[in-house]
């Protein structure tokens, strides 16, 4: 994949996690109630919407970070070999912790 | 030929991580790409704390209401203060730079007339609006945290 393509992948994930993670954020942190409190963990974790919010939130999110984390390694003129290795790292580490991070939800859904 | 293949290459970035504290006689933006960085950084190292958190719900209720009663105390409040205010710059920065990189800010064509204007002075006034709005925001949740 090219670095152009790689970017506007960046742009549309950036666009994505403000609105999911806007959503997220209003709900779970300025809304009136509980929402940290077990019920209502558990009822937006069996609820089809709020697991869609999730896994949209972790494909997006994990893409933004991983390649923003990226950029900022590349930004540092560091060789083409060593480019492949952080390429290589940073995809095999992010699909680990992807396979955790998306575990989560499935299990409580 | 050699000359055309000599252009792939990139500039090295002599500065490397110094270049983030100072980099000679540039302006606010320079500051704002540091800080989109570190911001960027430091929501990394949230989700991470996060997804940890999070995974603790996975061994039931007793887990989950532990790890709750150890995240409510005032220097994680202060951290997820922190972790907001900082999702907003990341956020509404990243927005002008889309517009910015996507060329939506470069205005129409001008002659060049003296005293010349160039582009990033042009775009200038965007920056501050974006600015203040992500002051006016934190503001805004600060209040709401204190509250």
């Amino acid at each position: 994949m090219r670095e152009v393509h790689l970017k506007i992948l960046q742009y549309i994930t950036a666009i994505g996690i403000f609105f999911f993670v806007g959503v997220h954020l209003l709900v779970s942190h300025f809304s009136s109630g509980d929402p940290e409190s077990w019920t209502s963990v558990v009822s937006r974790a069996t609820s089809s919407g709020w697991f869609a919010l999730y896994i949209f939130i972790l494909v997006f999110g994990f893409y933004h970070t991983l390649n923003g984390l990226r950029t900022i390694i590349l930004e540092f003129s560091i060789p083409q070999r060593a480019i492949k290795a952080v390429d290589w790292t940073l995809m095999i580490g992010g699909l680990a912790v992807f396979g955790y991070a998306i575990y989560i939800p499935i299990k409580a859904f | 030929m050699e000359a055309a293949s000599k252009q792939k290459v990139p500039l090295q970035n002599r500065l490397g991580i110094k270049g983030w504290a100072w980099a000679g006689r540039y302006k606010i933006e320079r500051y704002l790409y540091t800080l989109h960085r570190l911001t960027g950084l430091g929501l990394f190292a949230y989700i991470t704390l996060h997804l940890v958190a999070n995974g603790s719900r996975l061994w039931g209720e007793g887990s989950w209401e532990g790890t709750m009663n150890f995240l409510s105390n005032p220097g994680f409040k202060v951290g997820e203060y922190l972790v907001i205010a900082a999702f907003v710059f990341h956020a509404l920065n990243g927005g002008r730079l889309m517009l910015q990189q996507l060329g939506f800010t470069l205005g129409k064509p001008k002659p060049p007339v003296y005293p010349y204007v160039d582009a990033m002075r042009r775009r200038r006034s965007l920056m501050w609006a974006v600015l203040v709005i992500i002051v006016g925001l934190a503001i805004y949740v600060l209040v709401k945290f204190a509250m």
